[in-house]
């Protein structure tokens, strides 16, 4: 098996089914007769992106040999995505990626989706056969653990694997980096342990390194594995699915402004991959930095032109965080709502909508047009949106748009009645429910109405203690979740008191402390069980 | 701020993406020679001549392309080097199969030396342009062989790649462990080949031990050797 490269030649090429794709005709023309000199017969061509996927939704190829630059901005890499993401293809189909370009460069913007090869060009005849029959073998090797994978028959393809890598020969060491993913996956923690720990006692490699981190991770050893995983990017900070993980690892600690700067640091060398784009939209939204949600958002927006990962929701959700940096009065690009409006509609071209999706997209521009004064034309789309959703059942996201837009509009009354029969609606739903808690005073969701119970609690402890600023932190932790919760307000507002008490309070603090409690004012009336509370608090506060 | 980067033109990066532009192009101009070399083989010695000119500078001109552009990424920490296990065999078959067409109308024979079980850790894409570009060169000086051969010496990998041509020029072996300094670079007779070897090979460390080159005449062909070491 060792020399199987030097067997080549006697693998018959005549049964297999090639397909080849490139903008360029005399390209497909030389790979063509490259290909008819070694025997295959049933070679197919594509000219472009959408022609290659097409042709794989009627055919299933051995091989597929796409070029990187197939005109009008679409890449080897999206067909690939593509192909994969919808299914199209297995992993008995070697996608081949060449390119121009001379190493693996181009495609570090693929999130985690690898072709089996790059040739570069210009490539010869000799040189195809050669990396064919060697991915050939390579396949033919991996063939019986892949087919147990495939069937869900973990046992086999770990049992198939352990022999493999074993081997010591050419292919184990591929078999390890598979083997090494399947005990992930299945939670076998001490093998993988075990695998990692024995490829590393031969050479520091970077897929062995993480392989152990992600051990330590899945074992919720979190400092541990957040320390290995920082010195493997430090190493190579070029080594992307490291960033991955170790944002991953940030979140389960619940660090989201280091998942951020992580996710960040990511997309500042590949700023090409759709998914982490969105995922820095993401994080950067719930942080607050909306200037960085933008940007990451205007990105995905972009590059879901030419990706099968981008969504009709990319463009609502820039218009969603255009509106909440218009209405926060940030200091974004004066133009932001026209751009956001020429989103929406670009949606409208790009996309095939439903007609629920056709009503978001006009709450949201609605919301655009009240936000920036244009009350008569907000208003319009507003009835035009409802006219649809009275008569729809939309969901849950839908309905919250609408609500936005109702605020936006000034329409407060019909906002909280909406809000009040969504709360009667989704009564079951957690999941709803959550999504609510953001508009409401007090969580409606069983797991936030927890989380802020044991956060206060946490704080409340930390306060009794004299600890003033960590008990701070944790407030203002459930006060992200629930800006308008009144006991959260108050309780930052009593942590400040005893700040300013012992002389410790800055003068933003006392700012803060003045703010919350004008908030709460607004919130409360004589009836709430808080208000005396609140009464007690405003006056000891203005002792200060 | 902004405004002081905004004026402030970088050369480098402007440089560094029309070498994008030209590699792209000569990339265009060597698949389109190749098509017309196979579709009107050459019928006399001027023609394979000619071809066989177009066809080196064009390569050449690519190696160098590519080399620029690497040199850059490295130089602005964007070069990925991606170290795994790979197997001698396949990067040396890889890039005799890419010289193939310009050996043989150069009249060059290429042999490999290497046991095909020899596996190592390096990057196979940087590592596999290095190869070329000495090939390439190799096939220039040579007479008519060139050797290429790998095996482990004292937990170092070493490939060399020998010919039998005039050997390297003295003030090239001179150089301690076939060190290119980059002020040599920078005063434009350049060995970018040497240099851009020379940092490849420096990008693969383990523990204590970095990659290094070496230049020698003589040896088993009686031309230059040239010796990538990794450790």
């Amino acid at each position: 098996m060792n020399s199987g490269v030097r067997v080549a030649g006697q693998i018959n090429y005549s049964k297999f089914s090639v397909l080849v794709a490139d903008d360029f005709s005399s390209f497909r023309n030389t790979v063509n007769g490259m290909l008819g000199n070694l025997g295959v017969n049933q070679v197919q061509m594509a000219c472009s992106a959408q022609e290659a996927i097409n042709t794989c939704k009627n055919h299933t190829f051995d091989i597929i040999l796409c070029d990187y630059n197939l005109g009008s901005g679409r890449t080897g890499q999206h067909v690939l995505e593509e192909l994969r993401h919808k299914r199209l293809i297995s992993r008995h189909t070697l996608f081949i990626i060449v390119s121009a370009e001379s190493s693996r460069n181009i495609v570090m913007c693929s999130y985690d989706c690898e072709p089996d090869d790059y040739l570069m060009k210009p490539i010869t005849g000799k040189m195809l056969q050669q990396r064919i029959d060697r991915l050939l073998i390579q396949r033919a090797v991996l063939t019986k653990a892949y087919r147990a994978l495939d069937k869900h028959d973990y046992s086999t393809a770990m049992d198939v694997l352990v022999d493999l890598s074993l081997a010591d020969d050419r292919y184990s060491s591929m078999a390890q980096k598979l083997l090494g993913t399947v005990f992930l996956q299945q939670k076998e923690l001490d093998k993988a342990e075990r695998l990692y720990t024995k490829a590393l006692e031969v050479r520091q490699l970077d897929w062995a390194r993480l392989g152990l981190a992600k051990v330590k991770q899945l074992r919720g050893e979190l400092d541990v594995a957040g320390e290995w995983l920082e010195t493997i990017v430090a190493d190579n900070p070029l080594f992307l699915p490291a960033y991955d993980v170790l944002a991953d690892n940030w979140d389960k600690k619940g660090e989201k402004f280091n998942v951020q700067y992580t996710v960040q640091r990511a997309v500042d060398i590949s700023p090409m991959s759709i998914l982490r784009q969105k995922h820095l939209a993401n994080v950067a939204t719930n942080n607050n930095d909306l200037i960085t949600a933008i940007d990451a958002q205007r990105r995905s927006v972009k590059l879901g032109e030419f990706s099968c990962h981008g969504i009709a929701e990319d463009h609502f959700t820039f218009a969603r965080i255009s509106s909440l940096a218009l209405e926060r009065e940030m200091e974004v690009d004066p133009k932001i709502g026209n751009e956001a409006l020429a989103i929406l509609d670009a949606a409208k071209e790009q996309y095939q909508l439903t007609d629920v999706q056709h009503a978001q997209c006009d709450l949201l521009a609605s919301r655009i047009h009240s936000l920036e004064n244009r009350h008569d034309l907000a208003a319009e789309l507003l009835r035009a949106a409802e006219s649809v959703l009275e008569a729809d059942d939309s969901g849950i996201e839908t309905q919250l748009d609408r609500v936005l837009a109702l605020q936006s509009a000034n329409e407060d009354e019909k906002a909280e009645k909406l809000l009040f029969q969504l709360q009667e609606k989704y009564g079951h739903d957690q999941a709803a429910l959550e999504k609510l808690d953001a508009f409401l005073n007090e969580p409606a969701s069983d797991s936030n109405r927890e989380f802020v119970a044991a956060i206060n609690h946490e704080g409340i402890n930390l306060y009794n203690e004299g600890k003033f600023d960590e008990a701070l932190e944790c407030f203002e932790k459930a006060r992200k979740l629930f800006p308008k919760h009144v006991g959260i307000q108050l309780n930052i507002v009593q942590a400040l008191i005893g700040k300013l008490k012992i002389g410790s309070a800055e003068k933003a603090e006392a700012d803060a402390c003045y703010s919350s409690l004008e908030l709460v004012s607004s919130l409360v009336d004589e009836q709430h069980p808080q208000y005396e509370r609140y009464k007690r608090l405003r006056a000891m506060a203005s002792a200060f | 701020m902004s405004k002081k980067i905004e004026n402030t033109i970088d050369f480098s990066m402007i440089l560094a993406s029309s070498v994008h532009d030209m590699k792209n192009s000569v990339g265009m101009l060597l698949a389109s020679l190749e098509g017309l070399m196979d579709e009107m083989p050459p019928v006399n010695a001027a023609q394979n001549k000619r071809f066989s000119t177009l066809h080196y500078e064009a390569s050449r001109m690519n190696g160098e392309l590519i080399q620029l552009l690497s040199l850059y990424r490295m130089q602005n920490n964007l070069l990925p080097v991606h170290i795994d296990e790979h197997y001698l065999i396949d990067i040396l078959d890889d890039q005799v199969a890419r010289n193939h067409m310009l050996a043989e109308t150069k009249g060059v024979e290429m042999n490999i030396q290497c046991d095909p079980d020899l596996h190592w850790y390096f990057d196979h894409d940087l590592i596999g342009s290095v190869v070329h570009n000495i090939l390439v060169n190799c096939v220039r000086y040579t007479q008519s062989k060139i050797e290429i051969s790998a095996k482990i010496e004292d937990e170092i990998l070493c490939v060399s790649i020998a010919d039998n041509g005039p050997g390297y020029p003295p003030e090239m072996l001179q150089r301690p462990t076939g060190k290119v300094e980059d002020a040599e670079i920078s005063k434009g007779a350049t060995h970018l080949g040497l240099y851009f070897a020379q940092k490849i090979a420096e990008c693969h460390k383990q523990q204590e031990k970095r990659g290094y080159i070496e230049l020698t005449n003589g040896a088993c062909l009686g031309g230059g050797v040239f010796k990538l070491y990794l450790p």
